[in-house]
């Protein structure tokens, strides 16, 4: 009897094609936009999770607070008084000019840092060269580390650019320096900070360019090992900028921190996506609602045949709601599908995004989703079909 | 308001003597049968007044009359289509007017076989899957269904139609599934409403001669009709007028009977 209904469901939508389609097209969105906001929730968050574990290390990123007109620069002493807790600290100035390599020629930042950046930043990787070392800073050394994109656009057709000469201008004075090493390209979550940069000993910078403060640093990047305890760090870090500087000079931020804003942007998208498809479910639903009662006062003649035939009334309104079902069924299924295929292209175009999360959860919650639209708007045409009075419904015209 | 029952009773609806294959109790036993139509607006329509009829096992029956006399709304409830207003009908000795909906149910799909003017016939399915529907609302299993479905069409002359969508069949092709529809499940009376009304008089004819060896079988027979040739071929006329019998006559041996 039940595979009779299925069979006699499948002929029946079968028999109006168009409008069957047309009408599963709202549960399918629904559908849709439901397991697509879960899935791309989990998706996000095991990318960000597991960048955060490629990095290899805690961070903290300590800045000047804007709002405060007291606050300043860190200096040395406050960098000498914070490198007694267990961190790494990144002494780091930035110059902007426009380089030049043979015939090629493009702006390029030039940042002047302490030979310990491979260390403090993780996601600092060489592909050719070296990096340069603490006896090279001390003696001010005219070298360079490129970044990837500053490799590309200052040598493109140079594999390998190590040893060759660029000519940075900066207001006007022009320095040249030889290439010692060229980084990895940025990966991940981090690509988008990647941009046509140059590494260059701190004190070449200043030396090349005596308009640069010395000993004044606008940002402190802070590197803490995985075993340590980043609150604890990062009130003892609090701490001591507060009795150096006074309260409210700086501010302390952490990846953390940056995941918490990641999160609760993920959380919104996630709301306004699942109510799109809380939304198109109760339209779509709607839409099954009208067919099945059309349907039905379609065949109110069928119905009544059947029932002179001797079908009860659970028989009928088992084969309408499985009518129903079977649309926002099938509809679930174009829905989750399509979901399947965004997700996988989300995750070949979204640079942090690495792999498709599919829990059986989702696929289960998105049949179960259609299967109850289904239900919930098929009981009250089918409870009107199974409730024709026989004679009645024969002599429907 | 109710006017007394059994005023007007059924003449020569006593069963016939000298029939033995007959069981003495009647198969289908009315007894001031009421039914009342109330149309939108509140008018009335009372289409039986208290109408007596009991037919015997085993009997070909005319039910004949004016259009509005009450004959097609007798023939509903004698298929347990409808249920009468007032008074008591008992199919096979059981009353059906105490029935549920789902018992009524399933004394049509058990005791009744319906052939309609119009068919009725399920438009996209096969002759053989329109065949077996009264059998899947019993519960019979799918191969028996094909089966017992493929004899009743055998048994009407379409053994070679089982495939053929009922939109595809002929109006006297399309009466023949619908007849086997009725057979299939072996019940106690066949119930014709107007079975022939929709077909050209040869077509008409061959159902005809259908339903005369259905009943030379041994099979009860109702059939509505307005048609005083068509009824010739029964054995016995009811004429209703104004919701009542009016009279009830037995036909002449060898009038026309096609019977083989």
């Amino acid at each position: 009897m039940l595979l009779e209904n299925l069979r006699t469901a499948f002929e029946a939508l079968a028999g109006n094609r168009l409008r069957s389609v047309l009408t599963l097209l709202g549960v399918m969105i629904g559908v849709f936009a439901v397991t697509t906001t879960i899935s791309l929730g989990a998706i996000a968050t095991a990318g960000i999770t597991s960048q955060l574990q490629s990095f290899g290390n805690q961070a903290l990123f300590i800045t000047p607070n804007e709002d405060n007109p007291r606050s300043t620069d860190f200096n040395d002493a406050d960098i000498e008084a914070l490198s007694r807790l267990p961190v790494s600290i990144l002494r780091q100035r930035t110059v902007r000019g426009v380089a030049r390599a043979g015939t090629e020629e493009a702006p390029l930042s030039l940042n002047g840092v302490t030979a310990n950046a491979p260390q403090v930043d993780r996601t600092l990787k060489l592909e050719r060269g070296r990096y340069f070392t603490d006896e090279e800073d001390r003696r001010a050394a005219a070298v360079m580390v490129l970044s990837a994109d500053a490799k590309e656009t200052l040598f493109p057709d140079d594999p390998n650019p190590v040893g060759r000469e660029v000519s940075v201008s900066v207001a006007g004075s022009r320095t040249f320096y030889t290439v010692i090493g060229v980084k990895e390209p940025l990966t991940g979550a981090f690509s988008f900070a990647a941009s046509a940069a140059a590494d260059i000993p701190l004190q070449t910078l200043y030396l090349n360019y005596p308009s640069v403060e010395r000993g004044a640093y606008p940002f402190l990047p802070v590197t803490v090992s995985l075993e340590r305890d980043l609150g604890d760090i990062e009130a003892q870090v609090d701490a001591i900028l507060t009795r150096r500087r006074g309260a409210d000079t700086f501010r302390i931020q952490t990846i953390e921190g940056a995941l918490t804003v990641f999160n609760t942007i993920t959380t919104i998208l996630q709301a306004v996506l699942g109510g799109i498809g809380a939304i198109s479910l109760l339209v779509g639903g709607i839409g099954i609602l009208n067919i099945m009662l059309v349907s039905v006062t379609e065949r109110t003649r069928e119905i009544g045949l059947r029932k002179a035939m001797g079908a009860k009334k659970g028989v009928i309104l088992q084969q309408f709601l499985i009518e129903a079902v079977a649309l926002t069924v099938v509809g679930g299924l174009v829905g989750l599908a399509l979901a399947i295929g965004v997700l996988y292209l989300a995750v070949a175009l979204v640079p942090f995004l690495d792999q498709v999360v599919l829990s059986p959860f989702t696929v289960l919650l998105g049949l179960f989703v259609s299967v109850a639209t289904g239900v919930v708007f098929g009981v009250w045409p089918a409870s009107r079909a199974a409730n024709l009075s026989p004679i009645e419904a024969l002599r429907y015209e | 308001m109710r006017p007394a029952p059994g005023r007007r009773s059924e003449r020569g609806g006593a069963p016939a003597e000298g029939r033995a294959r007959r069981s003495a109790a009647p198969v289908i036993e009315a007894r001031g049968l009421h039914k009342v139509y109330v149309m939108e607006g509140g008018l009335e329509v009372r289409a039986l007044r208290g109408l007596d009829l009991s037919v015997e096992d085993g009997e070909f029956l005319a039910i004949m009359g004016p259009s509005g006399s009450g004959k097609s709304t007798l023939l509903q409830i004698i298929g347990c289509l409808d249920g009468p207003t007032a008074g008591s009908y008992r199919l096979a000795g059981q009353e059906v007017g105490a029935m549920s909906e789902d018992e009524l149910a399933e004394v049509r799909n058990r005791r009744i076989g319906f052939i309609f003017q119009s068919f009725n016939l399920l438009p996209r399915a096969t002759a053989l899957r329109n065949v077996a529907l009264p059998l899947m609302y019993r519960g019979v299993g799918s191969r028996e269904r094909a089966e017992r479905a493929a004899a009743a069409l055998e048994r009407v002359g379409l053994g070679d139609r089982l495939g053929h969508r009922s939109n595809e069949l002929s109006g006297g092709q399309r009466q023949r599934v619908a007849i086997a529809r009725a057979l299939v499940t072996e019940p106690d009376i066949l119930l014709a409403d107007e079975p022939t009304g929709n077909l050209d008089s040869r077509t008409g004819e061959e159902i005809l001669a259908l339903f005369v060896a259905l009943h030379g079988e041994g099979r009860t027979v109702l059939m509505v009709t307005h048609e005083a040739d068509v009824a010739r071929h029964t054995e016995r006329i009811v004429h209703i007028r104004d919701g009542v019998v009016e009279s009830s006559e037995r036909v002449e041996r060898g009038a026309s009977s096609g019977a083989p």
